[in-house]
């Protein structure tokens, strides 16, 4: 007790040691104004923090006021995102060269690797003197008129606020990814002389034209359910975010066409024709396939993403990586195991149908990956990851020789893609911006799951239908045409190319791939 | 018992191992290789410069084969083998002294049927 009450009387006494004065009634006002001009500055500035921190926080369409600087600032931005972009897309180039030759036999490697180089180079020269042109200039609903040798056009591409030649080459990197494809699929008969014909007119006429309908500023299926436009009763229009349908269904469809129009490598045996013998021929090299898909994986994160054209809208870039990301995971895994549960494969893990299932995934999120759900990219994928299992074996019943399966990963899995916009877009968001994402109630895209009815997969139908099918006519009799000409301009080549020393690689290019060693 | 040796076009192995199989004539071992002969070697063109390594590809198969299937398998390759240009190949025989089926070991024409 006594220890408690010093320890008390010394609190008090401590307490105590300032003595208390009473204020006067002028010093109790002088207290009272310098306290609340304090409290009123600290309020104040807190206040300005909280203004100017949100001002970045909110989303950036919600001013319409931008000064200059800021739009400067924000285009910028814009572009190297763009720029970035367009070069990931340009490596996805590597990864088709890769698997192409990966999954070619030895003797038409090197014909498959020069393909790919020469269409990258014509491509880059004809999409520069006329493909933009066709592609994305003003015109009508069918081709655009302008801007030719990229003469006359503007600083910047319409609303975007990204420079023309950053937009240009953006988009030559996808031009040159569809005639990539379509190289593909002909692989191993195609002479070198038809592969020029057949280029120009894929990567100058074909993909710009066509492309134009979907992508282009006044294009008929873009512009279409609007009033005075292509089938105005419609109300929506043709949405292709990054391309399923103008880069992997056009690319397909020329495939189709091409290989059909070639027919077969000599000696190809179907696999309805002998069952022990018939298939594929057995591919050169599994392992650089194998680097070519995740090289073409990698490409794609600049070409989903990268169609935003926009990052400003984080929300919307951040969701398409994801989206991607898992679409390609479920087709490279779904196409593993269909393939192990059915046919030929049963019971083996196969390789090439999980490449392709990757690659079929991600074909088909190209399209809807701004609007759907990371479940719904999810559920894609699976789809597309069966879907390229039967492509491959139904292109084989059909006895069309599709040596890398290009027809199946971009045809068909492009189509795919299209319509399930029409199915999984979750009616939560609108399009994108250059200062950020719109998603005013007008903008919004819902599919059937979701509750949105059938008119958003109308639109992907019809879109899609009318482009596959108008791609597939105007190739195939292209092809035919290129196929009737004389030696060497033929489509094809001669069977001594096919079959001489050294085949097609020898015959035409002078050098196999893995040429004999001399001593020096 | 006999050995046969072919040097046969690449293409053409399909066709003849085909036709063997038709004579029940299915052990074989193919290898790859390069040689010369009469026909010219085709000139390999990189970066400008001429390579004439003068060797072509070509396959090499061996067969092993009773005296009675022996003429009928001469035949057979010879058959498939042939294109009727210059370089389609050779077919060498010789006479085998012995056969021994490690497995088992089994002799003589037991061993290579």
């Amino acid at each position: 007790m006594n220890a408690i009450r010093t320890l008390l009387s010394y609190k008090e006494r401590n307490y105590r040691a300032t003595p208390k004065r009473e204020l006067s009634k002028a010093e109790k006002i002088k207290l009272f104004a310098t306290v609340l001009s304090g409290k009123m500055i600290a309020l104040a500035i807190m206040a300005f923090v909280i203004k100017l921190f949100t001002g970045f926080m909110e989303p950036a369409h919600a001013a319409d006021t931008f000064t200059a600087h800021e739009t400067t600032i924000m285009n910028s931005i814009n572009t190297a995102w763009t720029l970035v972009a367009a070069f990931l897309v340009f490596g996805m180039q590597a990864g088709f060269v890769l698997l192409e030759a990966g999954f070619a036999r030895q003797k038409e490697t090197v014909n498959v690797l020069m393909e790919c180089i020469f269409d990258t180079c014509l491509c880059g020269f004809l999409f520069w003197a006329i493909g933009y042109a066709f592609m994305f200039s003003h015109g009508n609903g069918f081709v655009g008129t302008h801007w030719f040798f990229l003469n006359g056009a503007p600083d910047t591409y319409e609303a975007t606020g990204i420079p023309i030649l950053a937009h240009w080459i953006f988009q030559f990197a996808f031009a040159d990814t569809c005639s990539t494809v379509t190289s593909g699929a002909m692989i191993g008969r195609t002479g070198f002389r038809g592969d020029i014909l057949y280029s120009i007119g894929v990567t100058g006429f074909i993909y710009p034209i066509i492309g134009h309908w979907a992508w282009g500023p006044d294009g008929f299926l873009a512009t279409m359910g609007t009033d005075k436009n292509f089938l105005p009763t419609l109300g929506q229009g043709f949405r292709d975010f990054a391309g399923s349908t103008v880069v992997h269904t056009i690319g397909g469809a020329v495939s189709l066409a091409g290989s059909m129009v070639l027919g077969p490598r000599l000696g190809r045996i179907f696999a309805r024709d002998d069952k022990a013998r018939g298939g594929m021929p057995p591919p050169h090299n599994l392992t650089i396939a194998a680097v070519g898909g995740f090289i073409l994986w990698f490409g794609w994160y600049g070409f989903n993403p990268g169609s935003s054209l926009s990052a400003m809208d984080m929300q919307g870039i951040g969701r398409i990586s994801a989206n991607t990301t898992l679409a390609a995971c479920a087709g490279g895994m779904m196409a593993m195991i269909v393939a192990f549960l059915f046919g030929n494969t049963k019971g083996k893990f196969d390789l090439g149908f999980s490449v392709n299932g990757m690659l079929a995934g991600l074909v088909a999120i190209t399209c809807p990956c701004y609007w759907v759900s990371p479940l719904g990219s999810i559920l894609i994928g699976l789809v597309a990851g069966v879907l390229v299992y039967i492509g491959v074996n139904f292109l084989e019943w059909c006895r069309i020789d599709d040596p890398v399966g290009a027809v199946s990963v971009h045809g068909f899995c492009g189509i795919w893609g299209t319509w399930s916009l029409g199915l999984f877009a979750t009616g939560q968001y609108g399009a994108t911006g250059p200062t950020g994402p719109d998603n005013s109630a007008s903008q919004l895209v819902k599919g059937l799951f979701y509750g949105g009815g059938m008119d958003v997969l109308k639109a992907q139908v019809i879109g899609n239908v009318i482009i596959t099918v108008g791609t597939f006519v105007v190739a195939f009799v292209m092809m035919w045409v290129i196929r009737k000409l004389p030696h060497p301009y033929n489509l094809r080549v001669e069977e001594a190319g096919e079959l001489g020393q050294g085949g097609l690689d020898v015959f035409e290019h002078g050098i196999e791939a893995y040429p004999p060693q001399t001593a020096y | 018992m006999y050995k046969i040796e072919a040097i046969i076009r690449p293409h053409r192995l399909e066709a003849v191992r085909e036709s063997l199989k038709e004579h029940e004539i299915i052990g074989i071992t193919v290898s790859e290789c390069r040689g010369a002969g009469n026909q010219s070697a085709p000139t390999h063109t990189f970066r400008g410069s001429q390579y004439h390594s003068g060797l072509e590809l070509r396959t090499r198969i061996e067969v092993y084969v009773t005296d009675a299937q022996l003429e009928e398998a001469i035949s057979a390759i010879q058959a498939a083998a042939t294109t009727g240009e210059v370089g389609d190949g050779k077919i060498l025989v010789f006479k085998a002294e012995q056969a021994v089926r490690i497995r088992t070991n089994e002799r003589g024409e037991t061993a290579i049927s």
